[in-house]
C-alpha cells in the first residue's frame, strides 16, 4: 500500500455523500479515514451515530491523542480542530476558528498533510465555504493525492470550486468515482 | 503566514528553556508549531531566527509570547449541559451546609470564558460569597485581560446560544456592555477572584481545592506533560474534591476506579478517591 491516510472534507450538507462513500468501502479497507465536516458548534451528539448506520466500517469521535487504525473513520468532534500529530495519532485543539470553522478542514489536511507527504489522499466534497482549498493545495504541494468532488454533482459549489481554483488536482470524481478509486487503492 | 519546520520549534523551546527555565518539550508539536507561527504573524516576525533573537533580547517578549502561546477558551458557557448539571446537581448537593469557603481552581485561564460563566453561574445561584476562587494563568498579561473584562466579540454569538441553552436566570446581555473596542464583561463578577501567575510546572498549587475546572487545556500537552500535571491537580484536591476536564479529554496515567471515579460520565467530572 503506498498510502497512510485519507482524508475528507466537506459541510454539513455533504452528509449524504459520506454516507455513500462510507457505504461503499469494504469492511477491511486498509487506511484510517480522516472526517473533517463542518457542524453546528453546540450539538455535540448524532452525528458519529447517524454516520455509522450505514458505515461499513465503525466511525467514531476521536479522544485526544487517539491512535489511528486502518479500517476506522474518524470524525472531528463539534467544536475542536482535529489534527495530525506525528506518530500517527490524532491531536484535538480549541484554537481560533479559521474561516469563521471549528473544525477547520484547512488545519485538519495542512496538518495530515505534514505528517503523511505523500501518503496521503485529501477528497473534498460540497461545501457553502472556501475551507478546505488551501488545505488540498498542502496535500498536493507535499506529494499527496488531491481530490474533488464533481461540481456538476454538488449544490452548493463554493468549497469544490474554491479548492479548483487553487490546485490543479489529480481527479475531479463524483461519488461513484471516489468510491470507485478507493476500492482499488493498492 | 511563516512556517516553521520541526528544528526550529525545538530551537525556539531549548531558547525558551535556557533563558526563561519555561520547558514547552511536552507541548503537542502540531498545536504549539500553529501557536508560534499565530505569533510571528502578529508580530511581524518572519523567521525562526528572528524570534529566537526577540526573546533572547526581550525579556518583557516573554509575558506576550506566553500569553499568545496560551489557548483562550473558545466561549462562554460551552457545554451548557456541564453548566447546568453544576447548578442543578452538583452545586447544590456540595455546597449544602459547607462551612467556611468552597475553593475552587482555575488552572490555565487565557481569555475568562469559563471563569466568568462560572461567576455568573454562581451569582445567580446565590453562590458567589460563598466560594473562594482561584484562577492562574501562564502570563500577566492574561491576567490583566481577564481583570479589565474585555472579551472578543466573535465569540459572543455562540456564548449566547450556549447561555440560552444553559437557561439563565437573565440575559447574557445584561452581564456585558459593548463600546468602541468592543465587549466588557461585569468586573464585578470577578471582584473576590484571587489571580495567581501560574509557571509552567504548576508549582505553588493551591490546596483543599473541592472543584478544579480544567477543560481543554490537556490537549495540549503530551502524555508525559498530561500525567505530571494531573499528579499535580490529583494532588491539590480534597478529599472527594471533583475534576472537570475536556469532552474529549482523558485521565492519562491515572488509575480509573482508584485515582478518581466517575462522577458525571458525559461532562467528564471526576470525583477524587482517597485510599490510594
Amino acid at each position: 500500500m503506498n498510502y497512510k491516510a485519507v482524508i475528507i472534507g466537506g459541510s454539513a450538507g455533504s452528509f449524504q455523500v459520506v454516507t455513500r462513500i462510507l457505504n461503499g468501502l469494504p469492511k477491511s479497507f486498509p487506511l484510517p479515514v480522516l472526517l473533517c465536516l463542518h457542524r453546528l458548534k453546540h450539538v455535540r451528539s448524532g452525528f458519529v451515530e447517524a454516520l455509522s448506520l450505514k458505515s461499513n466500517i465503525p466511525v467514531e469521535e476521536p479522544y485526544d491523542k487517539d491512535l489511528l487504525r486502518p479500517g476506522k473513520a474518524y470524525l472531528a468532534p463539534a467544536n475542536y480542530h482535529m489534527y495530525i500529530e506525528l506518530a500517527n495519532r490524532i491531536a484535538l485543539s480549541t484554537e481560533e476558528t479559521v474561516n469563521h470553522s471549528r473544525p477547520s478542514i484547512d488545519l485538519s489536511f495542512i496538518t495530515a498533510a505534514n505528517a503523511y507527504r505523500e501518503k496521503l489522499i485529501g477528497i473534498i466534497l460540497s461545501g457553502a465555504n472556501k475551507d478546505g482549498a488551501a488545505g488540498l493545495k498542502k496535500v498536493h504541494d507535499n506529494g499527496g493525492i488531491a481530490i474533488v468532488q464533481d461540481p456538476i454533482e454538488c449544490e452548493v459549489k463554493t468549497m469544490t470550486q474554491s479548492a479548483l481554483q487553487l490546485t490543479r488536482v489529480d481527479f475531479v470524481y463524483t461519488t461513484d468515482q471516489i468510491i470507485n478509486y478507493l476500492i482499488k487503492l493498492k | 503566514m511563516p512556517e516553521l519546520g520541526i528544528v526550529d520549534i525545538r530551537e525556539i523551546i531549548r531558547v525558551v528553556k535556557s533563558e526563561y527555565d519555561y520547558d514547552f518539550a511536552n507541548y503537542a508539536l502540531t498545536s504549539f508549531k500553529q501557536r508560534l507561527e499565530r505569533l510571528m504573524a502578529l508580530y511581524n516576525i518572519s523567521t525562526m531566527e528572528a524570534l529566537a533573537g526577540k526573546l533572547k533580547e526581550e525579556s518583557a517578549f516573554l509575558d506576550t509570547f506566553l500569553h499568545d502561546i496560551t489557548v483562550p477558551s473558545t466561549e462562554m458557557f460551552r457545554d451548557p449541559s456541564l453548566w447546568r448539571w453544576l447548578r442543578e446537581e452538583y452545586f447544590p448537593r456540595v455546597m449544602d451546609k459547607f462551612p467556611g469557603k468552597f475553593k475552587i481552581w482555575l488552572p490555565s485561564c487565557a481569555s475568562g470564558g469559563e471563569l466568568y460563566s462560572l461567576a455568573i453561574l454562581l451569582s445567580e445561584s446565590g453562590l458567589l460569597d460563598k466560594v473562594q476562587i482561584i484562577a492562574s494563568c501562564l502570563s500577566l498579561q492574561s491576567i490583566e485581560e481577564i481583570k479589565s473584562g474585555s472579551y472578543d466579540q466573535k465569540k459572543m454569538e455562540i456564548s449566547e446560544e450556549n447561555y440560552r441553552r444553559f437557561n439563565g436566570a437573565r440575559q447574557l446581555s445584561d452581564y456585558y456592555k459593548t463600546d468602541r473596542t468592543g465587549i466588557i464583561r461585569d468586573t464585578s463578577l470577578i471582584s473576590q477572584v484571587e489571580f495567581k501567575k501560574l509557571n509552567i510546572n504548576f508549582d505553588n498549587a493551591p490546596q483543599n481545592v473541592r472543584l478544579i475546572l480544567f477543560r481543554n487545556s490537556m490537549i495540549y500537552y503530551y502524555p508525559t506533560q498530561q500525567e505530571r500535571v494531573l499528579r499535580i491537580l490529583y494532588n491539590s484536591l480534597s478529599a472527594s474534591g471533583h475534576l472537570v476536564i475536556g469532552i474529549r479529554e482523558k485521565l492519562s496515567g491515572m488509575s480509573p476506579g482508584r485515582d478518581f471515579e466517575v462522577a458525571n460520565e458525559n461532562e467528564c467530572v471526576y470525583r477524587k478517591r482517597m485510599f490510594s
